[in-house]
């Protein structure tokens, strides 16, 4: 029974075409259609964009240059101090070494002058036995 | 369901389309106008409104095309675009009323049907609510599976069977009850 009616109804409901001219008025109706911008990949878009590369490498290779520049300037002042360090180091040797020549060469004096003074002079003997 | 061109063919017309060609889009709409503008007017009952809403769902299209993959999916998407229109234009506008317009009921040229059963059963159709009668239209006009309906209206599988059984029963006693068949026509 269903079957009929859904025969009856195919038949009822064939497509119909739209009045003369649909497509025409459609066509006039229609906007300017906006055709999506063409989008470039990055990947090929890096070779045609040499200043962009360079930009983007620019910030850290500054970065790298300017913390070897200063391991440098570090390395060299920790150098240049050692070696004042060293330098003043023999002159202090060397000072002391000074001191202690003169401070002998004056205790030899004043023991010299000591021993001098102790020792009776060889004439006084003399005439001691003498008298 | 009318013959259509071979796949190749609309493949092509479809990418023109895409990258702006008028006359593809033009030839696009030449082999789907008679489905949109059918579901307008079954559901509609107008042929102005129905001539109205192909052109709103053809202009959709149109700033669409895009979005649109594959042959296929451009038939399912004209359909379905055009059925929940005509539902919401139902809905919220005072042409619900079927066949209101007085000129006669448009017939298909191959059909060889009896033009006053034609008008009679579209009447009826008509009487139905808008969600069933769409799901009637995409049945019965466009030869739609239960599953293509059911995706189109956004609805569930097992809804559109309840509308589609309810909506025959319907019919069959409309028809029965104006006397357009007999009990013996419809064993």
């Amino acid at each position: 029974m269903n079957e009929d009616i859904e025969n009856r109804l195919r038949n009822a409901l064939r497509r119909i075409d739209p009045p003369d001219g649909f497509t025409e008025k459609l066509l006039a109706a229609l906007p300017g259609r906006e055709v999506p911008a063409r989008v470039t990949s990055l990947r090929v878009a890096r070779p045609a964009l040499p200043a962009g590369r360079w930009q983007r490498l620019a910030a850290p290779g500054a970065l790298a240059a300017s913390l070897l520049a200063a391991v440098f300037v570090g390395q060299q002042i920790g150098e240049r101090r050692y070696a004042n360090e060293q330098r003043a180091g023999l002159e202090a040797s060397r000072e002391l070494m000074q001191a202690l020549r003169v401070t002998s060469r004056k205790l030899d004096v004043a023991y010299q002058a000591v021993h001098d003074h102790d020792a009776p002079p060889a004439n006084v003997d003399a005439e001691e036995s003498r008298t | 369901m009318q013959a259509e061109p071979a796949p190749f063919d609309t493949r092509t017309l479809l990418l023109s389309a895409r990258a702006g060609d008028r006359a593809a889009f033009a030839s696009l709409v030449r082999l789907h106008q008679s489905s949109v503008y059918s579901i307008g007017y079954r559901m509609l009952g107008r042929r102005d409104a129905a001539e109205d809403l192909a052109q709103d769902v053809f202009l959709q299209l149109y700033r669409k095309l895009d979005s649109i993959e594959t042959l296929e999916h451009l038939g399912f998407w004209l359909r379905r675009v055009a059925a929940n229109l005509a539902i919401d234009r139902l809905r919220h506008a005072a042409w619900s009323t079927p066949m209101s317009d007085d000129l006669p009921e448009p017939v298909a040229p191959e059909s060889d049907d009896d033009p006053l059963m034609t008008r009679a059963l579209s009447g009826l159709l008509g009487e139905l609510a808008p969600a069933a009668r769409a799901v009637m239209v995409l049945r019965y006009q466009e030869d739609c599976d239960v599953a293509d309906i059911a995706h189109a209206l956004d609805m569930p599988v097992n809804t559109v069977k309840s509308h589609i059984k309810r909506s025959l029963t319907a019919l069959r006693g409309k028809m029965l009850g104006a006397r357009l068949v007999t009990a013996e026509d419809m064993p």
